[in-house]
């Protein structure tokens, strides 16, 4: 903030030499304004002085002034001609004595008392003269003051401040009045006004000497001052004019400077944010000026002095702002230090530790960024007893502690401090008024020290010093035991730097304590530090209580065994060192003494079963109460085995009451597993109770405990309640062993085993069974939750289950089975299995019989029918006579038979008769195979057939029509003209089941010849009798097709062309050739044909039936 | 420490041994109340503070042998070691005059700060033409010097108490200044040392400061200070040509 404006103050200072002429614009104004009336006036005076003029034969212009109101001193103008010998009488009118003669043409007369008086002057010795009448009044008197005399003009350059020193003169005046002094105070050669000031005084009658200062904004060595004074007395009781006095002779102060140049002011400390000008008074030209690093303008005084102004001084540096005029030949300056003043001091507080010398304390405030010999003082003044105390600073300490110690004062309980800050620029103070025996802040008490009292007391001592006599003391001791604190706050009669003693009671034996003290006093100010902790350990005591003790027959019920538990801390009172055991009944006492500590067991064979076993605890100092417990146990036969599951941590048990159950109830447990008898812990619940929570840092989720609820009556225990029970379930941590037993083709029976208790891990729920087809490797019953619809599952709830029997399955399957138990706790790990069902035996054989059953049955039936209809088939397939409309070799003609019917036989007459021999066989019926050979009158419409036994013997044979070939062109693509089939006569008497049997039928069909090969089959049914004879007959079978009759040579292979669609039989020799006349197997053939045929045509023909 | 001994100038062997006898006596008084600087006032010199507790012991115990030492040590010795000597003081000249610069505020702190025409008359200047120096006479030029710092060892003892008023919140730039002062006293014993083994007349010790204008403004010591640190400097300067002079004609 090194922005110290010269500039601003330059132009101030330029302008303050500039005001003058305003004034003096203004009032030309107004004179102008006025000029009408000023020369209104001079005509006025001119015209007087024409009058007056007339008058200068007399002493006239008679002028009364007065300097102290006592004598009015008045003159008047001599008239003209009048030399200066001239004498003049002066009369006042009644006034006695009141003419005086003299020389001068000015008279001093007491002062009138108000009102006209009449005064007559006359020059004496004068006959031209006449005497001159002037009325004088107060009013017409001027009161001038005499010119002040300044007496003395002194000026402490340091601080730049001009002291003046005059005289009122007041004794010269008759009574008291107000007095304005202006003065004015002129700066260098040229004297320009630096500051008019008035004064007010009053003047008492006496002389009095009135002092004023003034402090320069400039230093005083910079330039010469000058002073002049005057005075205007306002006194009320004077009723004429009053004027301002001359000013006074002036006064100069200047400085005689050394040849040497030098800055002024030096080494001030101002506030910050000052204005402050700098002079360099010097013989050189001064080149610049800076202050810091900044230069400023130059303020010219008179020779080659200069000034600069500096304003808003920033505060310095702790070395001080520096201020460097550079002349021609050196660098001279000065050093400021721009601060602030000290703050008031802060959170100023007294206190006392001691009571024999009081701190206070302080916090400096905002930092007054002066240091050394400028920094802060302070000192601290008591009023009531008039001391002081000062500050002694620390300069090197960092951080500065504001504290001050001052002693008390005996008998002195209010003090009353003031503390004064103070440093060049200023001061602050703050004060306190204090009760120092209410802030007592004591030391921390030293040499604290425990020691036992009893096993429930100790005292402690402690010293604290100080002059505590008068007061009383509060302590606060803090008791710390495990896991508890304790406060207790004791009052306690102060004393002088003395031991403090106080017993602290209701302590437990045999526990360790942590004390530790402070204080305060009873009007409490202030809590001392904490003393040092003291570790103390009480001594002991006996036992408060017995063991808590439980027993427990042995399994063979012989001994009895003891347990106890080792007394808690609180209750031993000290260390345990032994127990004492004693069993007794009404004849014997058996004890056990001495048991050493760590052992909380014992067992004593006893004779009977009614005893009272008494427990007593040892410790150093005593033993403790018997603890006593009846060994006696009351059977109880309604007993049943109960299920629990705990809660949080820890097992809740609820029983009814029971009056009879006078003493406790205790309930034990064990672990399920563990073998009898067994006991983890026993807890004893009042015999008005009804419900125990039992818990147990040793309790485990999934392990089963026992739970024994006895009830104590008078002679001894009575179990009531047996009940097992988990803190928490899990999931049983195996899978039940399961086997399975029995496989058959469709069902599985499968048997498992119990888990083990300890494996359960919680009460058993049930048990999933899951069973899907599959293979071992293959199966993917890997999430069984997922509900997959091909995975089965059985939930067994009934826990006696232990076989299961799985049925609807498919024989020679393998399945995959898995079972789990589960408990409430979770779903326990599989089990699985891979079991394939035995094949089904009786279904193999009835899958086999049913077909082969149908098959014969199916067989027999169509025997049957085909039997019982065989005169029908005959007729349909096989008619003795064949149906003509059958004939297909006739086909293309059918219009034209069914036209004229009688010329188709006649129509057949262009063809050469062949006359066919029949052969005489050795059966009755001749073989007729010519009547297989059809004619085509045979083959004419069926109306016909009644005819056909009476036209069969003798047949005319019809060679084919050439013509033929044309109707039926595919068998022209297919056979070609040329084509020639072989057939063998074995193929043809071969059954063929082929399709293309009934293509070539349909297509020979088409041909219009369709070959007649059932020759078995009788025509009628009245002509069973005739069946053998037919059977004979068909041993030739006329080659009707003519598109299959090729040249063949006889010799030829079969030939069975399978493109051939068509399959004729034919011989390739001429229809003359009787080489096919005799069969070659004339039994057989029929039969085996008949079976063969008999469907086809049974089928195509069934129209027709 | 090590830094302190690494100069850009090739040292000579004399030196080298000197500084050793430096090192090893600072690693035996270690001081602990070794001034640390927290303020950055630019590049320093190489030399750390640390030099300035260790040098102050080593100071005193150069200045004792030859009070002390019954067996006379040859002067070529002695110069070597008022040699070396003023070779380390010359190294922390400019620190000194630096530190103290910064401390008085603007604009003697502002860079580059030089004011040749502030001289004070109780300090001789240590400016001398070549040509007079160099025809000075042995005594005679290691009187002048001797004159100089008995008058330096004065004038910082001044300057140090001064500080104490200006900036007593500094205890760095107050350090520094104990510590020339304390290293102008021993070089100056060296230089007595070096006198009587040459047989030179040594002048007597005088108050050179004379009547000290206690009133002097804060100014004024500024200046003074700022004086009297540049000439400490400068006379560290003509020392060391004055004991390299002398030298070469005393080669060890």
């Amino acid at each position: 903030m090194e922005k110290t404006d010269c500039t601003a103050l330059t132009m101030d200072v330029y302008s303050r030499w500039r005001r003058p002429p305003q004034p003096v614009g203004c009032r030309r104004m107004r004179t102008s304004s006025s000029f009408q009336w000023l020369l209104l006036s001079f005509t006025l005076l001119y015209l007087m002085h024409q009058v007056n003029s007339q008058k200068k034969g007399t002493p006239h212009d008679l002028k009364c002034t007065t300097n102290n109101l006592k004598v009015w001193d008045c003159s008047w103008k001599p008239p003209s001609g009048a030399g200066h010998d001239a004498v003049y009488e002066v009369c006042i009118k009644n006034r006695s004595r009141s003419c005086n003669q003299l020389e001068e043409t000015n008279t001093k007369i007491l002062a009138l008392s108000p009102g006209d008086h009449e005064i007559t002057v006359r020059r004496l010795h004068d006959p031209r003269s006449s005497m001159s009448k002037f009325i004088l009044n107060e009013k017409n008197i001027s009161l001038i003051p005499d010119t002040p005399e300044i007496l003395n003009l002194s000026a402490d350059f340091p601080t730049s401040t001009l002291h003046l020193k005059w005289n009122d003169k007041g004794s010269r005046f008759p009574h008291h009045s107000n007095v304005i002094w202006e003065i004015k105070i002129l700066r260098k050669k040229s004297m320009e006004l630096v500051k008019l000031v008035t004064h007010n005084t009053t003047l008492n009658g006496e002389d009095t000497v009135h002092h004023w200062s003034w402090t320069s904004d400039m230093p005083l060595e910079c330039a010469p001052h000058y002073v002049r004074i005057r005075c205007y007395i306002d006194d009320l009781h004077f009723s004429g004019r009053k004027e301002w006095s001359d000013w006074s002779p002036v006064k100069n102060m200047s400085w005689s400077p050394g040849s040497r140049t030098k800055v002024f002011p030096q080494d001030k400390v101002i506030l910050v944010g000052s204005n402050i000008t700098f002079c360099c008074v010097t013989q050189e030209q001064v080149v610049s000026a800076q202050i810091g690093n900044k230069m400023c303008p130059l303020i010219h005084l008179d020779g080659k002095n200069v000034a600069i102004s500096i304003h808003n001084i920033s505060a310095s540096a702790s070395s001080g702002t520096n201020v460097i005029f550079t002349t021609e030949t050196d660098i001279v300056g000065a050093v400021i230090f721009a601060g602030y003043p000290p703050d008031i001091p802060q959170n100023l507080n007294c206190e006392t530790r001691d009571l024999k010398e009081i701190i206070c304390t302080w916090d400096p405030g905002r930092s007054t960024e002066l240091v050394g010999p400028r920094s802060t003082d302070y000192s601290l003044y008591e009023s009531f007893s008039g001391k002081n105390v000062k500050f002694k600073r620390v300069e090197d300490s960092i951080n500065e502690s504001y504290q001050l110690f001052f002693h008390m004062i005996p008998d002195q309980e209010i003090y009353n401090f003031t503390l004064n800050a103070y440093n060049p620029i200023g001061r602050s103070e703050s004060t306190i008024l204090v009760n120092i025996t209410k802030k007592v802040y004591p030391r921390t008490p030293t040499s604290f020290k425990v020691k036992d009292t009893n096993s429930t007391a100790v005292t402690l001592s402690w010293h604290l010093p100080g002059n505590f006599a008068k007061i009383n003391l509060l302590c606060q001791i803090e008791i710390t035991k495990t896991n508890s604190m304790e406060e207790l706050n004791v009052t306690i009669k102060g004393v002088e730097n003395s031991v403090y003693l106080v017993t602290v009671g209701k302590l437990s034996p045999y526990t360790t304590y942590i004390f530790r003290v402070r204080c305060s006093t009873e009007t409490f100010w202030k809590w001392s530090k904490w003393s040092n902790g003291k570790q103390h350990l009480t001594t002991e005591a006996i036992p408060s209580k017995g063991p808590d003790t439980w027993r427990e027959w042995s399994s063979d019920g012989k001994n009895l065994i003891i347990y106890w538990k080792p007394l808690p801390i609180n209750e031993a009172n000290g260390k345990i060192l032994s127990y004492n055991i004693s069993c007794s009944s009404d004849e014997e006492t058996q004890s056990l003494s001495e048991i050493p500590d760590p052992q909380h067991k014992a067992e004593i064979q006893l004779s009977k079963n009614d005893y009272i076993i008494s427990v007593v605890a040892k410790n150093s100092v005593g033993l403790s109460p018997p603890s006593k417990i009846a060994s006696m146990e009351i059977p109880n036969d309604d007993l049943k085995i109960e299920q629990t599951v705990g809660i949080r941590n820890g097992i809740f048990l609820t029983w009814n009451y029971d009056p009879n159950m006078t003493c406790d109830y205790v309930i034990k447990w064990c672990n399920s597993s563990r073998s009898e008898p067994c006991l983890m812990d026993w807890k004893k619940v009042p015999s008005n109770s009804t419900e125990a929570l039992i818990e147990s840092d040793q309790f485990q989720p999934g392990v089963r405990y026992h739970f024994f609820l006895y009830g104590c009556r008078n002679q001894g225990y009575q179990l009531l309640r047996s009940i097992i029970g988990y803190i928490e379930e899990l999931a049983p941590i195996v899978a039940p062993n399961f086997t399975v037993e029995d496989t058959s083709a469709d069902s599985i029976l499968v048997k498992w085993q119990d888990i083990p208790v300890e494996e359960l891990r919680g009460f058993l729920r049930g048990y999933l069974f899951y069973f899907e087809k599959g293979e071992r490797g293959t199966s993917k019953m890997r999430d069984l939750e997922s509900g997959r619809s091909d995975i089965k599952v059985k939930n067994i709830t009934d826990l006696s289950q232990k076989t299961l029997r799985i049925a609807d399955l498919q024989g020679k399957t393998s399945y995959h089975l898995v079972l789990r138990a589960y408990t409430d706790g979770g779903v326990g790990p599989e089990k699985s299995m891979f079991v394939v069902t035995k094949e089904n035996s009786v279904g193999l054989i009835i899958a086999i019989l049913i077909p082969v059953a149908v098959a014969v049955i199916v067989g027999v039936v169509t025997s049957i029918l085909c039997y019982r209809k065989r005169e029908w088939i005959k007729e349909t397939f096989y008619p003795d006579i064949p149906n003509p409309e059958n004939c297909k070799a006739l086909q293309f003609q059918k219009s034209v038979c069914e036209g004229n019917r009688t010329l188709k036989t006649l129509e057949m007459n262009p063809c050469t008769p062949n006359s066919v021999e029949v052969l005489e066989t050795q059966s009755a019926v001749p073989k007729i195979e010519d009547t297989e050979i059809i004619s085509p009158v045979a083959e004419c419409p069926e109306e016909s057939s009644d005819a056909e036994p009476e036209n069969h013997v003798v047949v005319s044979y019809c060679p084919p029509i050439i013509e033929e070939e044309i109707t039926n062109p595919v068998v022209d693509e297919a056979g070609g003209t040329s084509q020639v089939i072989y057939i063998d006569i074995q193929s043809m008497y071969q059954p063929q089941a082929k399709p293309e049997d009934d293509q070539e039928n349909d297509s020979v069909g088409g041909a219009g010849y369709k070959p007649q090969m059932h020759l078995s089959i009788p025509p009628t049914v009245e002509d069973i009798t005739a069946e053998d004879d037919f059977d004979k007959t068909a041993g030739y079978r006329p080659q009707a097709n003519v598109n299959t009759w090729n040249l063949v040579s006889p010799d030829s292979p079969r030939s069975t062309d399978s493109n051939s669609e068509i399959v004729s039989f034919g011989s390739p020799c001429s229809i003359n050739s009787r080489q096919f006349l005799i069969p070659p197997k004339d039994e057989d053939s029929p039969k085996s044909t008949g079976g063969g045929w008999s469907f086809t045509n049974l089928f195509q023909n069934k129209p027709n039936d | 420490m090590e830094s302190g001994q690494e100069s850009d100038h090739e040292p000579s062997p004399h030196y080298r041994e000197a500084g050793k006898a430096l090192e090893s006596d600072q690693e035996q008084h270690l001081s602990p109340a070794t001034p640390t600087s927290s303020q950055g006032w630019g590049p320093r010199p190489p030399g750390p503070e640390v030099e300035f507790g260790g040098s102050s012991l080593c100071l005193l115990t150069l200045l004792l042998p030859p009070l002390g030492r019954a067996a006379p040590i040859s002067p070529a010795e002695l110069i070597s070691q008022a040699y070396s000597l003023a070779l380390y003081m010359q190294k922390n000249t400019s620190t000194l005059l630096q530190t103290y610069l910064l401390h008085q505020g603007s604009p003697f702190s502002d860079p580059g700060f030089s004011a040749p025409e502030l001289q004070l008359s109780s300090l001789p200047p240590a400016a001398v033409s070549f040509k007079i120096w160099h025809a000075l006479e042995d005594g005679e030029r290691l009187g002048r010097a001797q004159g100089a710092f008995l008058a330096l060892t004065q004038h910082l003892q001044l300057v140090g108490d001064d500080q104490m008023d200006l900036n007593p919140g500094s205890p760095i730039l107050l350090a520094q200044l104990g510590d020339a002062r304390l290293r102008a006293q021993g070089l100056l014993g060296n230089m007595a040392a070096i006198m009587t083994a040459l047989g030179l007349p040594i002048p007597p010790e005088e108050d050179t400061l004379g009547l000290v204008p206690f009133g002097a403004s804060a100014f004024e010591r500024k200046c003074r200070g700022y004086i009297v640190t540049r000439e400490y400097g400068h006379w560290t300067d003509r020392a060391v040509r004055d004991l390299a002079l002398l030298k070469a004609k005393y080669p060890v």
